[in-house]
Formats: C-alpha cells, sequence, structure tokens
C-alpha cells in the first residue's frame, strides 16, 4: 500500500490512490472536512484569531485586487506595474516556503551545520539570477518562461514541454506544501488535516481566481513583512538569553547536541561527496529557474525596475538567511534539552519539523507560538498562491491561448480559462493533500528542484546566450532530461528503496540533479549542432533580433508605453 | 522593429555594451560560483577522521576548526554569514552599475538608432 501513492503520482493517477482506499476513510475525510474535532480545548485560539486577521486582510485585498483586474496582462502579471520595492518583497514572500523556516531549523536541529547547506547555497542562486539572466527575462518575457523560449523556437514543441514542466514542477512543489500544511495545522491550531486542506484550497481559489496576480502580490508581500518580523524577534530574544554573545549560543548548542562539536562541522547530512555535489548543483540552479519566481519578473514596468525588485528580494533573503543561522541552534541550545517539547522516549514532539515552532514557545509563550503558527499558516497559503497563478497561467495562457486556439482567444475567454485553471488547481491540491495524508513527502521537495534544474535553466540559459540553440534540440534534451530526471528519482534510494522496500536501489545517488542536467545539456548542446533544417537556419539568424532585444529592452511587454 | 534591432546590432557601441555588461556579470558570477564550490567542498569533502589527508579534506577541515582556542563558533560559520552578506553587497554593486553607467550606454546606443532610422526616412 504504502509504495503506491508517489508512483501512482508519477504516473498522474494520484486520484486512483485516493478513491481506492477504503469508502469509509472517504467518508471520513469527508467528515473531518467540515468539522471541528470533538476536543476543542485543543484549539490554539491566539493563533486562530491572529489567522483569521490575516485572512480577513488578505480577502479585502482580494476585493479591491478584482476590480482592478480585467485583462489577461491584469491576471498574469498586476499589468506589470508593480514597483521594485514592492515586487522585492513579494519574491521575498514567494521564495521563503515554510521550508525555509522550519525545513533549515529541522535540518540544523538533527545534522548541525549541514543544514545551512539550504540556505547558503540557494541563496547563491540570487546573484546568478541577477548578474546573468533578470536584465533579459524582462526584456523578453510577457507573462510565462515559456513567452520567452518561444520567441525564436517553434511555438507548439517548445510551448509543450515547457508547460507540462511548468506543470509538474507545480503540482510537486504543491503537494509538498499542502501536506506540510496539513501536519503543521493540525499540530498547532487543533484543527482536522482535512480541514486545513479545505481552508487553505478554498483561499488560494479566492485569491488567484478573484484577485489574480495583484492580490496574489500583496498576500506574499505581507507574508513576507510577517516572517521577517517573526524570525527577527526569535533571534532577538535567542541572542538575548547569552547577552547577544554568538559564541554563547554555539556553545550551549554543543553542550546539548549528541554531535557535540560535530554540530559545529559540516560532513553530517550527505552520505558521500556526489550526492553532495549532485544536491548543490540542483539547489543553486533549480533555485534560479523556479517558474513561479521567475515570473513575477514581469509584474515590473522594466529592466531598471526588474534589477531593483532582484537587488531588494536578495537585500530581504539574504536577511532572512542570515537569522537560519541562529534559529536552528537556538533551538538546539532551549528546546533539545526541555522536557516541555520532549515526548515519554526524549524525542521532539512533533518531529524536527517543530524545532522552529517550540523555539518560539520558549522564547516567547503562548503569544509568540500563537504569532508564529500564524505566519507559518500564512506563508504557506501565500506560497500556494504563488504556485497556483504559475499553474494557471501555463494552462490558459501556454495551453489553452496559445496552443489550442493559437493566439486567436480573447482576453475576456482567457482571463475566464484561468480561473477555472485556478479553481481546479485548488481542488487537485486539495484531493492530493488528502490522498498523501502520513505519506513520507520529504523526497517530492526534490522533484521540483530536479525539472527545474534539468529543464527550466538548460532552456532558458542556452535560448538567450546560445546562438546554435535550435527547437529541435532544445526540445529533444527537455523531454530526454525530464525524462531521465524522473526514472533515476524513482529507481533511486529514496523511492526505489526506502518506500518501495527493494532490497537495493538501481541508481544509487538521492540526488540526479548533476547527472540529468548535465544529459540535458549535453542532448540539447548536441542535438542543434547536428540540426541542418530550414527551420534551424531560421532561428540562427533571428538570434541577433532577439540579443539586441535582450540588451536593450526595446520592443519588450509592456515597457514603451508612450 | 526589425530595422531598429539591424541598425543596433551594426553600431560598435551597441558591442561596447554588450562587452562591458557580459565582462561584469561573468566576473561576479564567476566569484559566486567559487564561493559555491568552496562551500559544497566543505560539505562533500569534510575528513570523517583526523587521518585523511589530501586537498580537498584539507580545504574542508579549514571549516570545522574553531574560530579561537576553547571557542565553540567554527570558521565555517563565519564563512556562511560572510557569503551571504558578500552576495548582497555583490548585488548591489551590480545594480549601481547596471542601473547608471551600463543603461546611460543603452540609452544613447538606442538614441544613435533612432536618430539613424530618421534620417534615412
Amino acid at each position: 500500500m504504502n509504495h503506491r501513492a508517489p508512483l501512482a503520482w508519477l504516473l498522474g493517477l494520484s486520484l486512483l490512490a485516493w478513491a481506492g482506499s477504503a469508502a469509509a476513510d472517504v467518508a471520513t475525510a469527508l467528515h473531518n472536512m467540515f468539522t471541528l474535532p470533538a476536543d476543542t480545548s485543543a484549539i490554539n485560539s491566539k493563533a486562530v484569531a491572529m489567522f483569521i486577521g490575516f485572512v480577513l486582510v488578505s480577502l479585502g485585498i482580494t476585493f479591491w485586487a478584482a476590480k482592478r483586474t480585467k485583462s489577461t496582462a491584469d491576471f498574469y502579471t498586476a499589468g506589470g506595474k508593480i514597483g521594485g520595492f514592492q515586487n522585492g518583497l513579494a519574491i521575498c514572500g514567494d521564495w521563503c516556503s515554510s521550508a525555509a523556516l522550519m525545513g533549515v531549523a529541522a535540518l540544523i536541529y538533527s545534522n548541525g551545520f549541514d543544514g545551512l547547506i539550504y540556505s547558503v547555497v540557494p541563496f547563491g542562486a540570487w546573484p546568478l539570477m541577477m548578474f546573468l539572466l533578470a536584465d533579459r527575462l524582462r526584456n523578453l518575457g510577457k507573462y510565462t518562461l515559456a513567452d520567452i523560449v518561444s520567441l525564436r523556437m517553434a511555438r507548439v514543441p517548445v510551448r509543450t514541454l515547457v508547460s507540462s514542466a511548468s506543470l509538474a514542477f507545480v503540482i510537486g512543489y504543491l503537494i509538498v506544501q499542502m501536506v506540510g500544511a496539513g501536519t503543521l495545522i493540525s499540530n498547532l491550531f487543533g484543527l482536522h488535516y482535512e480541514m486545513a486542506q479545505v481552508i487553505i484550497g478554498a483561499l488560494i481559489v479566492v485569491y488567484v481566481a478573484f484577485g489574480g496576480m495583484i492580490a496574489t502580490t500583496y498576500v506574499q508581500l505581507i507574508k513576507a513583512v510577517l516572517l521577517l518580523s517573526g524570525a527577527s524577534f526569535i533571534v532577538f530574544l535567542v541572542l538575548q538569553k547569552f547577552g547577544f554573545s554568538m559564541n554563547g549560543l554555539y556553545q550551549a548548542a554543543v553542550d546539548n547536541s549528541p554531535l557535540k562539536t560535530g554540530v559545529m562541522q559540516p560532513g553530517t547530512l550527505l552520505p558521500d561527496p556526489v550526492n553532495a555535489i549532485s544536491c548543490g548543483v540542483m539547489l543553486i540552479f533549480g533555485g534560479a529557474a523556479m517558474p513561479h519566481v521567475l515570473m513575477r519578473f514581469f509584474t515590473v514596468p522594466d529592466a531598471k525596475e526588474a534589477r531593483r525588485s532582484v537587488a531588494w528580494a536578495a537585500s530581504l533573503i539574504g536577511y532572512f538567511y542570515l537569522l537560519t543561522f541562529f534559529i536552528g541552534y537556538g533551538a538546539i541550545a532551549f528546546v533539545m534539552k526541555n522536557p516541555e517539547f520532549l515526548d515519554a522516549k526524549g524525542a521532539i514532539i512533533g518531529g524536527p519539523n517543530m524545532a522552529a515552532i517550540h523555539l518560539a514557545k520558549a522564547m516567547g509563550g503562548d503569544l509568540l507560538l500563537g504569532f508564529i503558527s500564524a505566519v507559518a499558516f500564512a506563508t504557506i497559503v501565500a506560497v500556494v498562491a504563488g504556485l497556483t497563478i504559475a499553474g494557471a497561467s501555463a494552462i490558459s495562457h501556454d495551453i489553452y491561448a496559445n496552443m489550442l486556439r493559437h493566439g486567436q482567444a480573447t482576453d475576456a475567454e482567457v482571463v475566464k480559462v484561468s480561473r477555472i485553471a485556478a479553481l481546479g488547481l485548488g481542488v487537485l491540491g486539495i484531493v492530493l493533500g488528502i490522498a498523501f495524508k502520513g505519506q513520507n513527502i520529504a523526497y517530492l521537495i526534490v522533484l521540483p528542484f530536479t525539472i527545474s534544474s534539468t529543464v527550466f535553466f538548460p532552456v532558458l540559459f542556452l535560448s538567450m546566450y546560445w546562438r546554435r540553440l535550435t527547437t529541435t534540440g532544445m526540445v529533444t534534451g527537455g523531454w530526454i532530461g525530464l525524462a531521465s530526471a524522473i526514472v533515476m528519482l524513482v529507481v533511486g534510494p529514496t523511492i526505489w528503496k526506502d518506500i518501495m522496500g527493494n532490497p537495493e536501489a538501481l541508481f544509487p545517488y538521492k540526488y540526479p540533479a548533476l547527472f540529468s542536467m548535465s544529459i540535458a545539456f549535453v542532448t540539447m548542446i548536441v542535438v542543434s549542432l547536428l540540426d541542418k533544417s530550414d527551420r534551424a537556419k531560421a532561428e540562427l539568424a533571428s538570434f541577433d533580433d532577439q540579443f539586441v532585444r535582450s540588451q536593450t529592452g526595446l520592443g519588450a511587454e509592456g515597457a514603451a508605453q508612450h | 522593429m526589425q530595422h531598429l534591432y539591424r541598425l543596433i546590432h551594426a553600431n560598435p557601441r551597441f558591442h561596447e555594451l554588450e562587452r562591458k555588461r557580459s565582462r561584469l556579470s561573468w566576473t561576479l558570477a564567476s566569484i559566486v560560483m567559487a564561493n559555491i564550490v568552496w562551500y559544497i567542498i566543505a560539505t562533500a569533502f569534510f575528513p570523517k577522521n583526523a587521518e585523511t589527508t589530501g586537498l580537498l579534506a584539507d580545504i574542508a577541515r579549514f571549516w570545522g576548526q574553531p574560530v579561537a582556542d576553547g571557542a565553540a563558533t567554527t570558521w565555517g560559520i563565519y564563512i556562511g554569514l560572510v557569503q551571504v552578506v558578500g552576495f548582497i553587497g555583490l548585488v548591489v554593486f551590480y545594480i549601481n552599475k547596471a542601473n547608471g553607467e551600463l543603461d546611460a550606454l543603452k540609452d544613447a546606443v538606442i538614441a544613435d538608432a533612432m536618430r539613424a532610422a530618421g534620417d534615412q526616412k
């Protein structure tokens, strides 16, 4: 039974896994979706009250934004009218998922220093995006990644590849967020897991379907402010306990951790050099090409504002990552030996993912716990909203408007399809969230990052930097890379051995990105060089025009409105 | 539009812009990549026991060393903190260059092309 869900998911058949479980389970799930638990004393009223406050404000913004969302440009990119600073905050909101707060803290709590690899290495993606991608993306892009790539390539094959990969990325990331949210909320708020799914799903549909990119932007903006201030406050309280001595904090961590001085040293998390390198490749190149983040580059008027938003985003995200240097170790210092947060066996209640949350309680009591719980919930809601709008735009703009209607659909029709797509993704999120309840979903985080580094990064990089890239080369390399990534993940240690229970994995590494990204790059380059078709010649000839546009912004979408 | 693109592409100042921008971008990107590689080496090759020798192990071992005798804080923590702050610094350095000098050159290149297009008409 246990091995069925991930396989089914990979085949796009996860609905079966859900429908296949006993009818009684379905009835319980339906019941839990809409009722409070029998024991309402477990409900954390402070956290719920603060979260309701966030919901009311965000719904008010959605109402306001809905009146301003009329055209497709409004829906996908807020009309390209967001300022650099706001956009930077919103990007920070998109980027810092609950994994960045709770996941990094959990890894440091269990593995010490190596947990920071999930802070520093993905952060390296930001300067790279700034130096190599931001200007060109803004100057060439319109609504989605596929727009950039299809500028000088054949529309249908390129959009098929990029939109399929985008949907796989969005759905994989969505499951991680939904399952994480359900677990978190049943732990923190004392509500049913299923009800948490319904709340998130419903909020997302309202934000995205009615408020489009404008509402999504403001939800992310508020969430970023809440997250940054909450995390700052925890770090302030932690350091205050040590008279603001960094070494005092780390000494306490060394004293408490079973790793002793090892908690301050690298080398504990990743089993061997190949896995470590592959994981690093996945984090930096995957991080630099995530569709829901890059899409935000199109919400500003020009390349100058795009650079400003990246500079703000990088500063805020960097500041947040600096805080992670203290939160995880703070949890070792104040949670690891505190009986209040440990079960009978001495293990942390709720698992290491709760380390940051317990730390909030240890530092600031019930009020700070409630605040951080509400922030964590808001964080998930905002990230899921960003993913949903990226998925909805892949469906309505790439698949519906460009592939099915060949650019002949009216604005109103496309916006309507976007709204239906947002509704569909919301429902899918609820269904998959419930289907994957209780599964170990950590491996699913690897999937979107691997797709991003294997498909989006090579496709974007080569189409902007390499004259000789052709449609055939890009599409062949993209599909082969994607297929190899999925196969290596399925037959790798996590799924093949741990989940499906086979004695030995067919592919020895947990992180296939190093291999799948190389396969994608090499295939794209070799096939493009061998491509002597007339289409390839035309594509080669049009590179110079695209190049001038990418450098100057002349002819960029929404840039010159005079 | 295509006509303007051709005019710009024929302008030597456009290639000056492109050269300056790519030199700046690639220099800064290499600094970042070198830091990331350094970080990954530390994680991947940190010696599991004291006897391990070799260049990579020595690079990695440094990360686990205390910053002073008896201190709990290791060099790795400081390197990580400085890397994050340094990356922000590089981004700020780039944006000043790109939004100042490079954008001025870009505007001049576009103005050249507009003027040339006007003359031809």
